[in-house]
């Protein structure tokens, strides 16, 4: 008996043994490898997924919604969930309108999530919903809409599909206008299933609001009367801005062609540019009215000082420049009113290449206005010191140089706004989603560019422009003054020689002339059946701007004031 | 019968209250791991669970009652009715996961090999407290035990239920060795024993072997065989020292770990409770059976302590093969943890051995 006692205090010490080879095993697991492997559970299970609130709405100054935020199903699927991914895919496609091999694929891979389809149609979405089929996730999420479909797209823009600014304003403001994005953890069991851990509340997490200058109306004034236009003359393109001169604030940016960012795929990607801002070209005469400014701020000729026009045809070097009509002598008024090439040259000869360079610098040409829209050219102003003789003459009226039609409203309405350079902005305000204002953005004052009688002498010339015998005698407004300049530029060709038949034809202008409430430009590319901006875009800037006045209900003057510009005249 | 007003006096309280303790943190064990999956097993386990408890307490209070002792005489007639059970179990089991190990009862399955352990342990005693001596057992008298222990074991494992078979063995080995071999014999058998062992590998099942290769190297199939127990250390490991607290353990919620509320059950256990619960844990394991040996070791009569023994040994190499597995020390071989583990036979077959054990401490004044 006492041999088996002790028999069983060896057993015991030899179950005791055991035990701490696996206590220590434990110790080792738990204590020494412990953080280790939580994390590698934590890889496992833990699954962050990104959630953007909503995105805000972009508004005109009359608070009507130019593109909103809808919610929308998108159709995801766990592949280990799926029991038979070949009819599964079968089912998909004919609701879906996939192809089903490519589905067959998604739901055969070995990723735990993919997605079907994203932001589908309620009828697409109802459909799956009755296939009833597990291992499906309906997920909301948020699409852009534009309710005014084409209405000033180029300007706001559009967004990808993870909601995020791809071009225009959208793209510009799209930190304020998306919303808070916050990753929230899901934890994930071994088969793949998602459980929403923490669920964020509280938060706000939709995007701010945006306040346009932009006046629908205006705008929608603004394509129509373009669109009318660009086909009347069967031209490639056009573009109108119609600006506030004291301001700077943009009331319409109209591009024609139109595209509907609602159905991005059915139009090219080459009409979505903001062109206004982003293409520089050659302005043509409409640029006289800078190197009048200049020739007149110099003091070096004033409105009546004359010139000789050669009588059409002015040889300079190799070159011989041609007026549209021969002149023989012309005042600096009558220059830019007939609109002659040479009176520019002769002119502009006076008031000296670096002047004239400095001038036209100061009215924001070859550099960004800064306009708060995204891809914004400088256009091209080339250095005075690298001016040839030629280069000066042509630069005077408006060849060898590149502008955007940005620079050259926010130009012209320095004139209009007495001499004064204003900032160009489209976005007036920021609101959170309850349309309580965050920020504001008001007229910021660039510099002074010209003094302001030598704007008032510029405004009459320009007033002239559009009278009897004027080159925009078409843009004459019923019931408004207005000042106004034609411009004709021929286009370069492949061949980087100046086309015969292809021009760019713009009107710039402003109204009413006492007290400038509206400045427009309409520019129309390669119009084919005329080319003189006189024909094709001063009737289009006459129908805009006087719209405009009476939408804006500025009161007209009585019939005698345009009887009484001609006779100061 | 008479209850004999020293049985209270002798009454093993502090066995029995150590038993109810661990029981106590099984079922807490298996609330968990029943519940807080979601596509793990159902929670009305947990309630059957406690039936099986409920059983399995008359089960140990119906082994308390009856003189141990009667166990020598009917130790034949119990050992054959089990032998019986596991040949019927093979040729009309119920198969589950691939192997016939039930024998359905009306409403409940009971699986014989599990009692089958306590007849082995009781038939051995018998012939042991018989045959022991003091030069130790020769290779003769060793053939009857080798015969009595390998007919249950082989009926087991052809099941197929390599875990339970082994467990057989080990106690009947434990229990031989306990009883003392003759130094001879003991040198023979450790030679033939490794010449054989290679030769048990051809005799291995495909997933068996597989099992074998994956415990030498885990990460040789990450995503199959080596799931089981790369997903049990992670939970092990990632409860830390103080564990993530009673049903936040993420591993089982999400059912990365596999059979959570069987054979994995300690992983469920050490990832919410941490090193500190599994370590509680192992102490009261330890106790248990410092407890069993200490009634063998005051039991003044062979034949109790031998069983006594047995019973001790069952229950460690339970918890040692258990454990040791779910932490990559050993292959995965299906053996339950008494107490804790979900199963009925492993219940009643476990409230047995304690009701033994407490039968022997009671009855320890008997002998003389």
């Amino acid at each position: 008996m006492k041999q088996i006692k002790l028999r069983v205090i060896i057993i015991g010490a030899f179950f005791t043994f055991f035990f701490i080879i696996i206590g220590v095993k434990a110790m080792y697991l738990q204590v020494f490898r412990g953080s280790w492997l939580s994390q590698k559970a934590a890889n496992q299970y833990e699954v962050s997924f990104k959630s953007s609130g909503k995105r805000g709405t972009i508004f005109d100054r009359n608070l009507r919604e130019m593109a909103v935020s809808i919610d929308v199903t998108s159709i995801a699927a766990h592949p280990s969930q799926i029991e038979h991914p070949k009819s599964a895919a079968r089912l998909l496609s004919k609701a879906l309108k996939i192809d089903r091999k490519v589905l067959a694929k998604k739901l055969n891979s070995k990723k735990k999530f993919v997605w079907i389809k994203r932001k589908v149609t309620p009828k697409e979405a109802e459909a799956v919903k009755k296939l009833n089929m597990e291992g499906l996730d309906f997920i909301l999420e948020h699409k852009r809409f534009f309710p005014n479909k084409t209405l000033a797209a180029q300007l706001i823009g559009f967004t990808d599909i993870d909601d995020h600014g791809s071009e225009g304003i959208e793209y510009n403001y799209d930190d304020d206008l998306s919303g808070e994005v916050f990753q929230y953890t899901v934890l994930r069991d071994a088969h793949g299933r998602g459980f929403e851990a923490e669920k964020m509340t509280g938060l706000s997490s939709s995007g701010k609001n945006l306040v346009l200058t932009i006046d629908s109306t205006i705008q929608y004034i603004a394509e129509k009367t373009l669109g009318e236009t660009v086909k009347k003359f069967s031209a490639k393109s056009g573009m109108v801005i119609v600006m506030v001169p004291k301001t700077g604030a943009i009331l319409a940016m109209a591009h024609v062609p139109l595209f509907n960012p609602n159905a991005l795929k059915r139009s090219h990607r080459k009409y979505w540019r903001n062109r206004i801002i982003t293409d520089p070209f050659e302005p043509g005469s409409t640029m006289k009215i800078f190197s009048a400014a200049a020739a007149i701020e110099s003091g070096s000729s004033s409105p009546s000082s004359i010139f000789f026009c050669e009588n059409g045809a002015y040889k300079m070097g190799k070159h011989v420049i041609h007026d549209t009509h021969e002149h023989g002598w012309l005042s600096l008024q009558q220059i830019i009113k007939y609109s002659s090439n040479i009176g520019a040259i002769k002119f502009s000869a006076v008031t000296g290449s670096e002047y004239l360079s400095r001038t036209f610098q100061n009215f924001g040409f070859g550099s960004k206005t800064g306009i708060d829209c995204p891809g914004e050219t400088a256009g091209n102003l080339p250095p005075f010191r690298r001016w040839t003789k030629v280069d000066a003459g042509t630069i005077s009226f408006g060849q060898g140089v590149s502008v955007s039609a940005l620079q050259l409203i926010v130009a012209t309405s320095a004139v209009a706004n007495k001499g004064i350079l204003m900032k160009p902005y489209v976005v007036q305000a920021i609101t959170d989603h309850n349309g309580r204002l965050i920020k504001s953005f008001g007229p910021r004052r660039i510099r002074r560019v010209i003094s302001e009688k030598t704007a008032g002498m510029l405004s009459r010339i320009m007033q002239t422009v559009i009278t009897e015998g004027g080159t925009g005698v078409n843009a004459a407004l019923e019931g408004y003054s207005a000042c106004g300049k034609t411009g004709t530029a021929q286009k370069i060709d492949e061949n980087g020689r100046y086309s015969y038949d292809k021009y760019v034809s713009s009107f710039i202008g402003f109204a009413p002339v006492e007290n400038p409430k509206i400045a427009v430009l309409v520019v129309v590319d390669e119009p084919v059946k005329q080319h003189y901006g006189s024909i094709v875009a001063a009737p289009a800037f006459k129908a805009i701007a006087q719209k405009t006045l009476d939408y804006m209900h500025i009161a007209p003057k009585r019939k005698t004031d345009k009887v009484m510009v001609s006779l100061r005249r | 019968m008479m209850i004999d007003r020293r049985f209270v006096k002798h009454f093993d309280w502090g066995l029995l209250g150590l038993t109810f303790l661990i029981v106590f943190l099984g079922l807490l064990t298996l609330y968990s791991a029943v519940t807080s999956s979601t596509a793990g097993p159902q929670k009305i386990l947990y309630f059957k669970q406690l039936v099986w408890y409920c059983i399995g307490l008359a089960a140990m209070i119906f082994s308390l009652f009856i003189n141990y002792k009667l166990l020598d005489r009917w130790a034949p007639v119990i050992y054959a009715m089990c032998m019986f059970l596991l040949l019927y179990v093979l040729l009309f089991g119920k198969y589950v996961a691939g192997a016939q190990r039930w024998i359905m009862m009306g409403p409940v399955s009971i699986q014989p090999s599990e009692l089958a352990k306590i007849a082995v342990i009781i038939i051995l005693a018998r012939y042991y407290s018989k045959h022991a001596n003091i030069g130790g057992l020769n290779l003769r008298e060793l053939f009857t035990p080798f015969l009595l222990a390998i007919i249950p074991f082989i009926l087991i494992v052809k099941q197929p239920d390599l875990g339970t078979g082994m467990i057989v063995l080990l106690i009947a080995g434990s229990m031989t060795v306990f009883v003392k071999i003759e130094r001879r014999s003991l040198l023979c058998i450790i030679t033939s024993c490794t010449i054989t062992v290679p030769l048990v590998w051809f005799f291995l099942k495909g997933y068996q072997k597989r099992r074998i290769l994956t415990f030498l190297d885990p990460d040789r199939d990450p995503l199959g065989a080596g799931y089981h127990v790369i997903q049990s250390k992670i939970a092990i490991g990632s409860g830390m020292i103080s564990g993530k607290g009673f049903l936040k353990g993420t591993q089982n919620a999400l059912a990365f770990l596999p059979e959570q509320h069987t054979d994995f059950i300690f992983s469920v256990l050490a990832e919410e409770w941490g090193f500190l619960g599994a370590f509680i844990l192992l102490c009261l394991f330890l106790i248990f059976i410092i407890w069993g040996l200490n009634i063998a070791y005051r039991c003044r009569e062979p034949f109790g302590t031998i069983i006594a023994v047995g019973v001790t040994a069952m229950i460690f190499w339970q918890v040692f093969i258990n454990i040791a597995m779910t932490m990559g020390l050993m292959p995965i071989v299906g053996v339950t943890l008494p107490f804790i583990s979900y199963g009925g036979s492993s219940v009643i077959t476990t409230m047995i051995c304690v009701g033994l054990l407490l039968n022997i401490s009671m009855r320890r004044f008997l002998a003389e």
